[in-house]
């Protein structure tokens, strides 16, 4: 038995060179890696965030080569587990851009809306037809009110009451409370309204019919007030908060039916990919829509308490659907238009 | 269960492999989470009645309520898009909400995935409590499809293979394990020195998977897990099975079997290069063309 150093079976084997080689420069990723885990990017150099990505591509390529040429499980595995680390500190630590906030109310919230244009106006269909519906309903028989409007939520609004009473109710300024009563309301809605969009998981159907149950509640209201001859002051006294809050709403239904389209009829894609598209445009929409029912509860509970006037009531109203409507149409264009 | 690993494509072309939360895990982190948010909340709120206490103004009553409502829909986003994917109890058992096609986690799809939440968690629970809450005025048998509805949304986590509940199938996302990485010794170094050599037949043999094998026993000995006497077992009924002579797979079968890892492995890895990939012995057994 003698010892050849020559035969070619004495070499080792290439992945033992190839580790070797390279083990420094992995050492030294997995050093960074510990160091921003325990506290964050910021803990690293400048010169140390230059070369992260570089060691990461390096790591990717070493990772490459191993599964293709190495048959150390060992090796093999710590480079999986080495690059999935160092991928998730490159690709998902990376400092937000400038202003997300900004582009993502001013650009993705209006460019979202209308990419559901046509579930939007689905909802609004629901809406207004559980509107029509009520409304019919207690012109024909004022105890079918009671069928549509919640007792809590009418406090006192009822056929029973009488007109004067009504009237009163419209334009009674408060002035006690106003804040709160604002800000209640604010996350009583958005809440409501955040669940619509959730509820489009169940094939849309549940969405539908909490549009459908809104709608129901402002045609009861409208039947109520018109029978009375106060149609006019009730639009007055509704409309001004109610234009960016049923907007709202038809908003977040409209997220919640097209997020049930996805999983009922996903088109050409997978449930799941139509799902994430459906569910990533949806959000964008809801999370808009958060901030109108701010403005809402802004309106109904501090503004329109104060300004009693019809026709300043409608003005605001007015001037509302005209800076939403702006907002969904515009917002994007010009950026989207700068950059193609 | 056992451990489930999720593939992501990488910007570069390359798949990186990530394991995924288990469910027990997800739920420890989310009861940690609900734990902290709630203490938060407590602390908010004793210092905004304290506030209003001493200000006497509704206005600061008003705050509490937007208070409130920000911590209990902001917590999971604020932390999820401040810190990587990681709420305070993600972070203690070492979980991460990443995107499932390998991009940057996007806002759009952290609130998506929390905004699921209520479906998923507050909504059965309501309906099993005071179901006549959740479905107001509705007929009553309506409250069984929905409590079955909502507890398939509630499971969803244990029926998928990523363990994805409701909003990270909205979302796109899926929770991984921040991986943890050590180095092996590699079994293959520091072995030049025998004197042992092996002919190109003896080692083709063998496939990578006993080779793998072979590898597992060789760092078992190196833990103490494995002594002599069982590397002298293995050692022998390879020696006879390549038809090797010599005493050194009795005398010193540590030794053997490292020279022999080394010299397959070498062997097998140039194969490798050349595109020839064998899985195991039976493989070569019925590999064509080999000269027995």
């Amino acid at each position: 038995m003698t010892d050849r150093v020559s035969d070619p079976m004495r070499v080792e084997p290439r992945s033992v060179r190839f580790r070797a080689e390279r083990e420094a420069e992995w050492s030294e990723l997995e050093q960074m890696l510990d160091r921003a885990l325990s506290s964050g990017l910021r803990g690293l150099s400048e010169d140390e965030l230059h070369r992260l990505p570089m060691l990461y591509r390096s790591a990717v390529s070493s990772l490459n080569v191993a599964r293709k040429t190495a048959l150390d499980r060992a090796l093999v595995n710590y480079l999986e587990s080495l690059v999935g680390r160092a991928y998730l500190a490159v690709y998902t630590s990376r400092r937000p851009e400038r202003g997300p906030l900004r582009r993502f109310f001013f650009e993705r919230f209006p460019a979202a809306v209308r990419s559901m244009s046509r579930e939007l106006a689905l909802s609004t269909t629901i809406f207004l037809l559980g509107l029509l519906v009520a409304y019919a309903m207690v012109r024909v028989d004022a105890e079918w009110y009671f069928a549509f409007v919640d007792p809590g939520l009418a406090s006192g609004r009822s056929p029973g009451a009488s007109t004067e009473f009504l009237r009163e109710g419209l334009y009674a300024p408060q002035h006690d409370g106003l804040s709160i009563f604002a800000t209640s309301l604010f996350s009583h809605n958005a809440g409501i309204g955040l669940l619509a969009f959730a509820l489009g998981f169940a094939a849309g159907v549940p969405t539908a019919l909490l549009v459908f149950t809104n709608g129901l509640m402002l045609g009861g209201f409208l039947a109520l007030y018109d029978e009375r001859g106060l149609l006019i002051p009730l639009l007055g006294w509704l409309l001004p908060h109610g234009v960016p809050e049923i907007g709202a709403i038809l908003l977040c239904g409209g997220a919640g039916l097209a997020l049930g389209r996805s999983v009922l009829a996903p088109g050409a894609r997978s449930v799941r990919d139509a799902l994430v598209d459906a569910g990533r445009r949806g959000a964008v929409v809801a999370a808009g829509s958060v901030v109108l029912f701010l403005i809402a509860g802004f309106v109904e509970g501090v503004f329109r308490q104060v300004v009693t006037h019809d026709l300043l009531r409608f003005a605001l109203a007015l001037f509302n659907a005209a800076w939403l409507s702006a907002w969904i149409v515009l917002g994007g264009r010009a950026l989207v238009r700068r950059r193609s | 269960m056992s451990e489930r690993s999720v593939r992501l494509l990488a910007p570069e072309g390359t798949e990186i492999g990530l394991t995924l939360a288990s469910v027990p895990e997800r739920a420890i982190a989310y009861v940690l989470d609900v734990v902290f948010s709630q203490l938060l909340l407590i602390v908010f709120l004793i210092v905004g009645f304290l506030a209003a206490a001493i200000t006497a103004s509704e206005h600061v009553l008003a705050l509490i309520v937007l208070g409130m409502f920000v911590i209990r829909h902001g917590y999971f986003l604020f932390f999820e898009t401040r810190f990587q994917g990681s709420t305070p109890g993600k972070r203690l058992l070492r979980l991460r909400v990443v995107s499932r096609d390998g991009a940057q986690l996007g806002l759009d799809a952290i609130v998506a995935r929390n905004v699921m939440r209520d479906l998923e968690v507050m909504l059965p629970i309501v309906l099993l409590v005071a179901p006549e809450a959740a479905i107001g005025r509705a007929p009553g048998w309506l409250a069984y499809p929905a409590v079955a509805w909502l507890m398939l949304v509630a499971l969803l986590p244990v029926l998928t293979r990523e363990r994805t509940r409701a909003g990270d199938l909205v979302a796109g996302t899926v929770v991984v394990r921040v991986p943890k990485s050590e180095l092996l010794r590699d079994e293959a170094r520091g072995t030049r020195a025998t004197r042992l050599r092996f002919t190109r037949e003896q080692l083709a043999v063998y496939g990578e998977h006993e080779l793998e094998t072979l590898a597992q026993l060789l760092r078992s000995a190196e833990a103490g897990k494995a002594d002599d006497d069982d590397l002298r077992v293995v050692a022998t009924t390879i020696a006879r099975r390549i038809g090797f002579e010599g005493t050194e797979p009795q005398r010193t079968p540590g030794t053997f079997l490292r020279a022999f890892y080394r010299d397959q492995r070498t062997e097998l890895e140039r194969n490798l290069v050349l595109g020839r990939r064998i899985a195991d012995k039976h493989e070569r057994k019925n590999a064509p063309g080999r000269r027995d």
